[in-house]
């Protein structure tokens, strides 16, 4: 390496080592806590996002009180089954705004009971009114779903052991298993997935608590250009044997207790952050004073103050940055291996994307170099300031 | 036109309600080529005044010209060109980098200097060669002697092929044999070289060797020959 200030730099950062892992380790920690927090609310933010987006639907209509068990079914990973009168999406598709309506029905299975597979969530869905799962349909398979036929959610693929598996008994009756669903980030995810032709066999069977002519829940979308809020409000006081969700509201509870954790996140995070800072300045002010000598002579024989800040920045940067990317694998490591150990990231199945993982760690790298920088920055300036000999005599 | 000139230079410093004159109008004029030994007790001035012709402490009062320039009126970079280019400091205590080794130490200045030379690393080793120091071209400071590290220190006052060399007792820590050795080197290079050397010491053997001697007493000047 040619011979530069960049080298001088390198050079004392080595000089003390155990100094530069401290500074280092204690960068690391801060950006490790922002990155695992971050990851935490980006993730369960995002599935909740996602999970609405994914629905297409303006409003979802369910029986009466059974509000928070469909949030739990299509925001989740929890098994729920609750049933209402088919007749009711005649009443429902009556109401003024109203421009399309689905219907999906959920069945959950009883390992050895009624069905080859563990707990899991079965979900029939009308192919000639389905706009939900049609468009997944069409990327994984490519034509309609057909009559004894089942799809797995992309989650159910792996965690209902069917890996291998070309057919299973659902409620009685063989399925043939032909294909996987992308990934979504929602609840049904982990969703086995059949038509509404397949109902009447399983009714007939007898080995689920469905009957005749009951559906869970209906999909519902309203006119272009229209307030699907009065319109929700329309259907509950016209047909009063259901709820409406609207889909702005879904997962209003988690989004709740998500703000509470972001600003005990930010709390600490802050804290964290003037702690790390007043450590960078207090390491720093200690540098800068074992090195004034140095600073003295290298003025003296030519250095401009842009090189004394040029030399004193590199060695920031450098431990900023050793500092994030140390933070940024264990904040990253923690957020994936910890993601079973909180309910909320278990149950709703959040991830995070690629894109959104690198964003969280860009940030990461942002603070913890900014930090650095800022913790520094008073030390360097001063000794910047100084006249080559006044620094020399103050030694 | 004399290459530097010192026109009623006078440094104060004040400490509480002490005002000390370190230097007190001076005027000099040195022209290229000379060998001037500054003498005087411990506090009478000598090193207050070599720093300010070093543009390393900028004067309460007065002008330094060098080559008509006055050096205190340049802006921060044009102070620091002169330092870089124009200038040979020798300190008079142990000024290497601990974390560089003895090549680099000599390389330091360069990267300063606003005319790299492309060579400087050739250059550099040579300047070891010349003061007899080639074997410890990777030697740290820590890992050489007193006179060892002082003409370390020599070599790289000389990397930038500087016009004035000014030098603040440079032996001050050596033994006889060393010193006598490290004085050889630097009037051999003010001969050699034509570089104008500036020696700041307290003893008279020394000064004496000098083209012309000054003494200098409570900040003021008075020539006591050559």
């Amino acid at each position: 390496m040619k011979f530069s200030i960049f080298k001088v730099a390198l050079r004392n950062l080595k000089r003390n080592a155990f100094r530069t892992a401290v500074l280092v380790f204690s960068i690391g920690l801060l950006v490790s806590i922002l990155v695992f927090g971050s990851s935490f609310i980006l993730s369960v933010g995002s599935s909740l996002e996602r999970a609405s987006a994914r629905l297409g639907a303006d409003i979802l209509v369910v029986p009466v009180g059974a509000r928070e068990y469909a949030e739990e079914m299509l925001l989740e990973t929890k098994v729920k089954t609750f049933y209402m009168d088919k007749g009711l999406m005649d009443r429902v598709g009556q109401v003024e705004g109203v421009t399309e309506i689905t219907y999906q029905t959920y069945l959950e299975t009883i390992w050895g009971v009624c069905c080859d597979v563990p707990p899991a969530k079965v979900v029939a869905f009308d192919q000639d009114t389905d706009f939900i799962v049609r468009p997944w349909l069409k990327e994984a398979l490519g034509r309609e779903l057909k009559k004894g036929e089942a799809i797995l959610g992309h989650t159910a693929y792996t965690d209902l052991d069917l890996l291998e598996v070309d057919s299973s008994v659902l409620f009685g009756a063989k399925f043939d298993i032909v294909g996987v669903l992308e990934e979504t980030g929602t609840g049904l995810d982990n969703a086995i997935f059949i038509t509404d032709a397949n109902i009447d066999k399983i009714i007939e069977k007898g080995k689920s608590r469905l009957k005749p002519n009951q559906i869970s829940l209906m999909f519902v979308k309203v006119k272009e250009g229209l307030d699907p809020y009065p319109i929700g409000a329309k259907i509950e006081s016209e047909v009063v044997e259901v709820d409406v969700i609207q889909r702005s509201e879904m997962g209003e509870s988690i989004i709740a207790t998500l703000k509470d954790i972001n600003r005990i996140f930010l709390i600490t995070i802050v804290l964290a952050s003037v702690l790390s800072m007043f450590l960078t300045w207090t390491i720093f002010t200690a540098i800068v004073n074992e090195r004034a000598r140095e600073v003295g002579i290298m003025r003296a024989i030519g250095a401009k103050g842009s090189h004394i800040v040029g030399m004193f920045m590199i060695e920031v940067f450098l431990l900023g940055f050793m500092g994030s990317v140390f933070g940024i694998a264990l904040g990253n490591y923690l957020s994936l291996t910890l993601s079973e150990v909180f309910t909320l990231l278990r149950d709703m199945a959040a991830t995070l994307t690629l894109v959104e993982r690198i964003e969280v760690s860009l940030l990461g790298l942002a603070v913890g170099v900014g930090i650095c920088v800022v913790g520094a920055l008073s030390s360097i300036i001063r000794i910047k300031r100084l006249e080559p000999l006044t620094v020399l005599k103050e030694v | 036109m004399a290459q530097i000139e010192l026109k009623d230079v006078s440094k104060v410093y004040t400490l509480g309600d002490t005002v000390i004159n370190a230097v007190e109008d001076v005027s000099l004029g040195i022209e290229k080529g000379e060998f001037i030994s500054i003498i005087g007790h411990s506090g009478s001035g000598k090193t207050s005044l070599l720093s300010i012709i070093g543009g390393i402490l900028s004067p309460s009062s007065g002008r330094l010209l060098f080559g008509g320039t006055d050096i205190y009126a340049l802006d921060e970079t044009g102070l620091a060109a002169y330092r870089a280019d124009s200038v040979g400091y020798i300190f008079q205590f142990a000024s290497l980098l601990p974390v560089l080794t003895a090549k680099e130490n000599l390389l330091l200045p360069t990267i300063f200097s606003s005319q790299r030379p492309s060579n400087s690393g050739k250059k550099a080793e040579e300047y070891l060669d010349m003061v007899g120091l080639k074997d410890k071209i990777n030697a740290y400071p820590a890992q050489l002697s007193g006179g060892q590290q002082r003409r370390i220190a020599i070599a790289r006052a000389l990397m930038n092929d500087p016009e004035i060399l000014l030098a603040d007792e440079p032996t001050g820590d050596l033994d006889e044999e060393t010193e006598a050795d490290v004085m050889d080197f630097l009037k051999r290079i003010n001969s050699e070289k034509g570089i104008t050397f500036i020696l700041v010491t307290h003893s008279s053997e020394l000064a004496r060797g000098a083209t012309r001697r000054i003494r200098m007493t409570q900040g003021r000047i008075e020539e006591i020959g050559s």
